[in-house]
């Protein structure tokens, strides 16, 4: 009796601690970011105390921008942070995994400091007389975000292992985005400067749209080479309907339609007539840039109503493309793993016969990847033609492989079946990180390239390496 | 003795010569070939330029980089592979040339060599972490694209190279015996890369590893040094192909040959070999090659602008595949 009355308490001292365990992460979270919103982090000689929104509103002031350089790490780590411990509430058997990510998360705010002093250091910065509070606290939590680990925490079920949670493709990229940030960081403080970091987001988002549906055709087992010619070919329509007078939404929504359509036509092709995608788009490859070049006559298109330029528009501070690809990866994501098209995708990529047998017609599944690979083209045309003022009559080199290459790093396997919709996006990010790094470290820029491809490699490696140990 | 004889005769099935005519006609090279006959005919009622020899001939040189590379392409397309690096590492063995000819002061026929070995190397390299780490080959030389490519620029800077001595111009723009000097390289390769794969143990198990390459494997075939050797003949004739461009335009560029991974496949594909392995024949590839060529110069003499063509091939392309499904499905 008494075992049993003991059992009991401690199955409720365990329940007592999950629950206070699970509410850490919210805390720390919303303590950086009250921090980061509300209280003072510098001194100044003239004004006082000052907050980072009002420091950081003050731009132009080029000390401002040394010192804010690395501040959007802290209230990214707030942002994560709290929506973490969101799901760690709902979901408190991802607790060891939230608290590993928080860990992380920590660590990564931690760069700030070290950036902060280099910055210090070099510009003998004269503007703040004082480290204010806010600073302190901001470390601190910092310091509490990597500390909370230690906490003695009940294992997950066997499904929300850690292992099971993070040992995927996704991990990996974001793994390798840490480790850039913080070494890029501290050799150079820019890189991690707003305005580089929403860079970094912006130049690759109509690569990561594309993506997405590149992403979807190569799980049912095929690839779309030409979707390179047929972003600039959407790209030139739009950008022509708006220049000749037609209302901004026609001008928009017509690299959308053209793109379903196209990708429908490439879909019959591949599904009905039984020609291999590698070939079909080969074609189409020829035939897209031959119409374009020849309808363009080379000539780029200028001259574009501002109206139409949506890539150039803001939203609470943040660009239109970033917006765009973070809307979509979700929706995406979300539409790949709970729709019953979207799980008929991998069926087929997996196994095309047994697919077949379990009643899904996997002629119509594979048209209808193409149709959206052609929508999610129609996006990425839309973000490409209104990013700057002129609209290119050729298509951007290596588009296509850009593209390829982002949904291959992002986990997606060649050969069908697996493979992620925010994989194909955080590797874009990846790639446009490490090429916009390699500037901020003065590497030779006719070197990019190869270090470019040589990280795809080792990416790739990494990838089959972890696949090979969990197969073992 | 003699009993061995009859019975292999009664196992070969007997086949009447119209017969046998009918199923050369119907086979992929025999209606690519067929196809090609007409285009000819076409495009040469069209223009009186056309069919004269010092305008085929002149084709024939224009064609012999595609068509050195096509060879190791339909070798790798038959194991169901792929080598989307050969227009990087072309271009990257004509900068290794020019470079090393130039800023490095190498004599140029030792240029040449090294720039061969660079191919080499590159293709042993793409082989390796196929074979090795099982790397898929589309993501494989997907990498090396870009790698390959920036080795290039990384090398010349962006720089060309130009000023060759007068004797290299002989590869690329003289002649032997009366015929383009290239051609005898690609006639050569023809013929050597024809008796492989048809007629060896090497040439005929690559139809195996295309066709299953577990099977292929458990049958004792030596899959990993095989394709270890056809992924090195890419990168070989890659750079072969580089060198000999080289010596046609007069000058080095690290963007040479790019996109060229896309003419080459779609040739070889266009000759018959499919894309998932097993079949395909280096006289298929080569009617591909010469067909692409000789579409895009009748085109050009009939007035047709480059980019109209590139359309055009684009749809040869899905047609003939769309023929020759048609007539396979009737068999």
């Amino acid at each position: 009796m008494t075992a049993a009355t003991s059992q009991a308490a401690n199955k409720r001292i365990k329940q007592a601690n999950r629950n206070l365990q699970t509410f850490i992460p919210l805390l720390l979270g919303l303590v950086m970011f009250g921090a980061y919103m509300l209280l003072p982090f510098v001194t100044q000689p003239e004004l006082g105390a000052t907050t980072i929104p009002t420091l950081t509103a003050e731009r132009g002031n080029n000390e401002v921008e040394v010192m804010t350089n690395g501040l959007r790490l802290l209230w990214f780590a707030g942002i994560a942070v709290i929506l973490m411990g969101v799901v760690d509430l709902i979901k408190p058997e991802l607790d060891r995994t939230i608290a590993i990510l928080t860990t992380l998360t920590g660590l990564v705010a931690l760069v700030y400091y070290p950036v902060f002093w280099m910055d210090y250091r070099a510009e003998e910065a004269t503007y703040f007389s004082q480290i204010n509070i806010g600073f302190w606290v901001m470390l601190g939590v910092s310091l509490l975000m990597i500390a909370q680990i230690a906490i003695p925490r009940p294992p997950a079920p066997r499904y929300y292992e850690v292992s099971r949670q993070l040992g995927n493709q996704e991990t990996v990229l974001i793994l390798g985005m840490v480790a850039l940030l913080v070494i890029v960081g501290i050799i150079n403080p820019r890189y991690l400067s707003e305005r580089s970091l929403l860079g970094i987001l912006q130049n690759n988002a109509y690569v990561a749209v594309a993506a997405i549906g590149m992403s979807m055709v190569i799980i049912t087992g095929n690839i779309d080479i030409s979707v390179g010619s047929l972003i600039a070919l959407l790209a030139v329509i739009s950008g022509r309907l708006a220049t000749n007078g037609f209302p901004i939404a026609i001008a928009w929504s017509a690299p959308l339609v053209c793109g379903v359509l196209i990708g429908a036509g490439i879909g019959l092709l591949v599904a009905y007539l039984r020609i291999p995608s590698i070939v079909v788009t080969l074609a189409m490859l020829s035939i897209l840039k031959g119409i374009l070049i020849i309808w363009t006559g080379g000539e780029r298109v200028t001259d574009l109503p501002d109206a139409f330029k949506l890539a150039q528009w803001d939203f609470l501070g943040i660009s239109m493309p970033i917006w765009f690809m973070i809307v979509l990866t979700i929706l995406a994501l979300l539409w790949m793993r709970y729709s019953q098209l979207g799980r008929s995708f991998y069926a087929v990529g997996g196994n095309a016969e047994a697919a077949h047998l379990s009643g899904i017609n996997e002629r119509v599944v594979v048209l209808q990847a193409f149709m959206l690979n052609g929508l999610f083209a129609g996006f990425a045309a839309l973000l490409y033609a209104t990013q700057f003022q002129i609209i290119q009559a050729t298509p951007p080199p290596f588009l296509e492989l850009n593209i390829i290459t982002a949904s291959v790093i992002g986990g997606v396997s060649i050969l069908g079946g697996t493979g992620t919709i925010l994989g194909g996006t955080l590797a874009a990010i990846l790639i446009s990180a490490i090429r916009s790094g390699m500037v901020f470290i003065d590497v030779d820029p006719f070197w990019l390239k190869s270090v470019q491809g040589l990280l795809i490699l080792v990416t790739v490696l990494v990838d089959l390496f972890r696949r090979r140990r969990q197969r073992v | 003795m003699s009993t061995q004889a009859t019975s292999k005769k009664d196992l070969i099935p007997q086949v009447s010569p119209v017969e046998r005519l009918r199923k050369i006609v119907l086979s992929r090279e025999g209606v690519l070939f067929i196809i090609m006959l007409i285009t000819v005919g076409i495009l040469s009622s069209q223009n009186d330029n056309f069919f004269t020899q010092s305008n085929l001939l002149n084709q024939l040189r224009l064609m012999t980089e595609v068509g050195l590379i096509a060879l190791p392409m339909t070798y790798i397309i038959i194991t169901a592979g792929i080598d989307l690096s050969v227009g990087s590492i072309f271009g990257l063995a004509a900068i290794v040339l020019g470079y090393s000819w130039q800023t490095l002061g190498f004599p140029l026929p030792l240029a040449i060599v090294t720039a061969l070995i660079s191919g080499l190397i590159a293709g042993v390299i793409n082989g390796f972490f196929i074979m090795q780490v099982k790397v898929p080959p589309l993501i494989m030389t997907l990498a090396t694209l870009a790698f390959y490519r920036g080795l290039a620029e990384g090398i010349s800077r962006g720089r060309s190279a130009t000023g060759y001595p007068e004797w290299f111009y002989v590869f690329g723009q003289g002649d032997f015996l009366g015929i383009p000097t290239q051609i005898w390289f690609l006639i050569v390769s023809v013929i050597i890369a024809g008796i492989i794969l048809a007629k060896t143990t090497f040439g005929r198990s690559l139809y195996a590893i295309g066709n299953n390459e577990t099977g292929a494997r458990f049958s004792g075939l030596k899959v990993d040094r095989n394709l270890l050797i056809i992924y090195t003949f890419s990168g070989f004739m890659s750079a072969l192909a580089g060198a000999l461009f080289v010596s046609r335009v007069s000058t080095t560029r690290s963007d040479m040959g790019t996109g060229l991974e896309l003419d080459v496949i779609a040739a070889v594909v266009l000759g018959g070999s499919s894309i998932f392995g097993g079949t395909g024949s280096v006289t298929g590839t080569m009617i591909g090659v010469v067909l692409i060529q000789l579409l895009k110069n009748g085109l050009a003499l009939s007035g047709v602008t480059s980019d109209a063509t590139i359309i055009i091939i684009g749809l040869v392309l899905i047609f003939s595949i769309l023929v020759n499904n048609w007539i396979q499905e009737r068999q």
